[in-house]
């Protein structure tokens, strides 16, 4: 698995990421125009797109935000251009407005829009459940279980659009986009990029009143022709598990039916065979609009139908109207869970407890009895990384408010967001892209407390900016942060307005922050180096004191992409040591600023130590030790302005120090 | 019914994604059926990181119930014991001999929260207690002897194929080994496989 794979002409089978087969299936159905934003679990579909940019003609944007990117990819479907995006499930919120609309004109050319939900929560802050969108919408969605599949739908998805005038939506969770497997590689028949005439194909997308009433019959009418079309579509198939095994036909007198989509429908086949259980199983891939005589069909005969799908009973719900005279189970009869997300065991467990046969061995249990030798061990929790800019710009946040209590910290998304988490802890909320403003706008006038809101660069851009300049206007009393770090960090640094390159490593143009807000009428702004912590307290505490809107635009690059760069082109790393003589064990280092290159060694009076092979050199550790106990490497060759060493140096010259004694 | 289940553990930025990828490609050339699921996103901040990969026809689920992992391969020796719950009874854990101290536990010591760190002997006896088998790979001083520090990800790769010999041939790992890693680091990482793979048998 590898991008290599990606843009293979050859036509063979590759073991590929579900996101990577995703961009495969796209660009093999000639796919011309995308745009997204990045964030998990659907960032290395852009991730891939970008690369795969760089060899074919296609046009593509990382957008400010995902609303910006449905709109984009709709205009260039307005052409008939063949075009897709993708985004993570809270990322449809701020979409919808735009994807509302879109249902009512219809679309021109294929288009595709591919919704990833995150039960489990593992990387968002909701479990939201983006299947309500398809139905809400009136627009047809399908979900793939697998890799294999995820290709088939984006390219039957393009058709679907096509065929039918409309925006397709594509469903999938975690568990399928970061799921790899063995997929086909097909044809790579690709088209150049050709304008064409808009006159030759002009008709209206407008939406309005009357037009909205006239777009509304439209849109019912083109859901039901999508049904009966779509009713025999080989997307919902039949199956029969005979207890050991999946077939396609067979179990015409089997009395139990399960109803599935989505990754679930592994966990209930595997379910299945530890049961050894038979089953005849409808596995769901139009889920929008529901294939009711489908359903229907599958259910005569059966005595117990049993729905199986993460989150909200949006199937159940449907079988359940539909099926009158077959009990129906799922999550409105307790056997399954609207939260968190499914596995082999609690399928098993919620398929043991219907169908009456005992559990072969019980998961809970296990669990319990292996997790008790754990207890021993410490947390592993995600942390900034050595040489985070966030890192230095809290400790100088911190010194400057004092006491956590005296104010009310608006917090935002991004890495920075690990700050409401343990062992930190310090953020009074956090409820999705750009909210850090618009909260901060009503807790200052509730609050004594000064108000304080957090935003990341790529977040400023994406929602933070309506915000901003709602502060500014009603003359609002809060001190904003923008932590401009050059790149949206969390996903994996992709670019964002404020970074000089746009999509595929292009030259783009940057937007000075500093100039956006002073554009904005913010009215007192100080710029601040995020790794000159001492300095910053001072500056940061006048801010803080100004009365109104004021703003501190902490610089400095992500560490991960800073010294990627800076290694790729050449440079070479110069980490930091403790100097054992110097070093009286006071901890400043350790002490609330949890870096990861640092720990302590018990044998030697608790003394710091810093892993040279995680250390990149920041030197902000340095700045704050009050004994001055750590160095640079480069001092052990005479002094900071030296050539820089390596890892490998160092490690040579503390063997050859060690021989010496 | 044949098929295995492997938990791959370590922290982020380790290469365990590098690994996963290798052992899909095996897969791919020898013909076997893989799917594997990941977890994405806070990789890259020395958080805790698991991959599960299952090889057979009869695989379908990208996830490993408890209990039923053949092999569970470590990074670190932590991680191993994080993950135990996933191994069947008598399985066997290949582990790199080394601990890393999460940033968190110093600071609970430093603030005398805990007495003192975890060891890493205590953590071995804590997986073995779990009636498991368990192998120890010093990953670290096998790549430098490879000349190339950074392959002990592959260093456990070769152990790892050393426990699977039975049902994958040892030559689609080295095929797959070499397709993955750059061209220039092939040689080195086929030495860092031979050598896990070594240490595996002895």
């Amino acid at each position: 698995m590898s991008f290599k794979d990606v843009i293979d002409e050859e036509e063979r089978e590759a073991y590929m990421l579900c996101n990577e087969a995703i961009v495969r299936a796209a660009l093999e159905a000639d796919v011309q125009l995308v745009s997204f934003y990045p964030g998990a679990p659907q960032t290395e579909i852009l991730d891939n797109f970008e690369k795969a940019s760089n060899k074919y003609d296609l046009k593509i944007e990382v957008a400010t935000n995902e609303k910006v990117a449905l709109e984009t990819v709709a205009g260039g479907a307005m052409l008939g251009k063949r075009s897709l995006t993708s985004m993570k499930s809270v990322g449809t919120n701020v979409a919808s407005d735009a994807l509302y609309t879109l249902a009512y004109t219809g679309l021109k050319g294929g288009c595709l829009c591919l919704i990833a939900d995150d039960p489990h929560a593992h990387s968002s802050q909701s479990e939201q459940d983006g299947r309500w969108f398809g139905l809400t919408a009136y627009l047809p969605m399908l979900e793939p279980s697998t890799p294999r599949e995820a290709m088939e739908m984006v390219k039957k998805g393009f058709e679907l659009s096509e065929k039918f005038g409309t925006l397709v939506l594509i469903r999938t969770t975690t568990r399928v986009n970061h799921q790899s497997g063995i997929v086909p590689l097909g044809p790579m028949k690709r088209t150049p990029f050709e304008k064409v005439s808009w006159k030759n194909m002009k008709r209206p997308y407008t939406s309005v009143g009357e037009l909205a009433r006239k777009g509304k019959k439209e849109m019912l009418e083109r859901m039901e022709e999508i049904r009966e079309k779509m009713a025999d579509s080989s997307l919902n198939r039949v199956e029969y598990f005979d207890g050991q095994k999946l077939t396609d036909e067979g179990g015409d007198e089997e009395k139990l039916g399960v109803i599935t989509a989505g990754v679930a429908h592994s966990y209930t086949v595997e379910a299945l065979s530890r049961l050894g259980s038979s089953a005849k199983i409808l596995k769901l891939g139009v889920i929008n609009p529901m294939p009711e005589d489908v359903i229907k069909k599958f259910c005569q005969g059966l005595d117990k139908v049993v729905v199986v799908e993460e989150l909200s009973p949006y199937i159940e719900d449907v079988v359940r109207r539909l099926v009158k005279d077959v009990d129906v189970y799922g999550k409105r009869t307790d056997h399954f869970s609207e939260a968190l997300e499914y596995g082999i065991p609690s399928v098993l467990l919620g398929l043991s407890e219907i169908t009456g046969v005992e559990a072969p061995f019980d998961y809970k249990k296990h669990c319990r009895e292996m997790k008790k030798h754990g207890e021993i061990l410490p947390q592993r929790l995600p942390v900034f990384c050595a040489g985070c800019p966030h890192r230095a710009t809290f400790w100088a946040l911190r010194r400057a408010v004092g006491d956590p209590d005296k104010v009310f910290f608006s917090n935002d998304i991004g890495c920075y967001s690990m700050m409401c988490l343990p062992p930190v802890e310090w953020s009074d909320t956090l409820l999705c892209m750009g909210a850090s403003m618009g909260v901060a706008a009503g807790v200052q006038y509730a609050a004594e407390e000064k108000t304080i809101a957090v935003i990341g660069d790529s977040t400023l851009f994406h929602a933070g900016l309506p915000g901003v300049v709602n502060l500014v206007h009603n003359q609002d009393d809060v001190t904003i942060f923008v932590l401009d770090n050059a790149v949206t960090a969390m996903t994996g640094q992709q670019s964002h307005p404020g970074n000089p390159k746009k999509a595929g490593g292009r030259e783009g143009k940057k937007l000075d922050i500093r100039r956006v807000l002073e554009g904005l009428g913010v009215e007192k702004i100080y710029d601040i180096s995020s790794y000159e912590v001492k300095d910053n307290v001072p500056v940061i505490k006048e801010a803080l004191e100004h009365k109104g809107v004021s703003a501190v635009i902490s610089h400095g690059e992500c560490a991960l992409y800073h010294y990627r760069n800076y290694r790729h082109d050449g440079g070479k790393l110069v980490p930091y040591f403790i100097d054992l003589e110097t070093c009286e064990s006071v901890h400043a280092c350790v002490l609330n600023f949890m870096c990861p290159a640092i720990s302590v060694m018990p044998d030697k009076d608790g003394k710091a130590r810093i892993h040279q092979d995680i250390c990149v050199g920041c030197g902000v550790c340095a700045k704050l030790c009050p004994k001055g106990a750590i160095k640079s490497t480069a001092t052990i060759y005479g002094g900071e302005n030296k050539p820089i060493y390596t890892v490998e140096d160092y490690e040579k010259y503390v063997e050859k120090k060690e021989v010496k004694e | 019914m044949k098929q295995t289940n492997i938990i791959l553990c370590g922290i982020g930025g380790e290469g365990l994604v590098l690994l996963s990828n290798i052992i899909g490609e095996t897969c791919r050339i020898a013909g076997e059926n893989v799917i594997s699921g990941e977890m994405h996103g806070l990789a890259q901040r020395s958080g805790s990181v698991i991959v599960h990969m299952r090889i057979g026809d009869e695989v379908l689920s990208p996830l490993i119930p408890p209990g039923e992992a053949d092999v569970i391969v470590s990074l670190e020796v932590m991680e191993a014991l994080r993950y135990i719950h996933y191994l069947k009874p008598g399985g066997t854990v290949i582990t790199n001999k080394r601990l890393v101290h999460p940033p968190g536990e110093t600071l609970d010591l430093v603030l005398r929260k805990i007495e003192r760190y975890v060891e890493y002997e205590e953590v071995l006896e804590a997986i073995k207690s779990n009636d498991a088998n368990v192998v120890e790979v010093n990953a670290l001083s096998l790549a430098k002897k490879a000349d190339e520090v950074r392959a002990q990800n592959v260093v456990l790769l070769g152990a790892l194929s050393a426990s699977l010999s039975g049902s994958i041939p040892m030559k689609s790992f080295l095929d797959a080994v070499e397709e993955t890693v750059p061209k220039k680091a092939v040689e080195s990482n086929v030495k860092a496989f031979e050598l896990g793979a070594d240490a595996y048998e002895s």
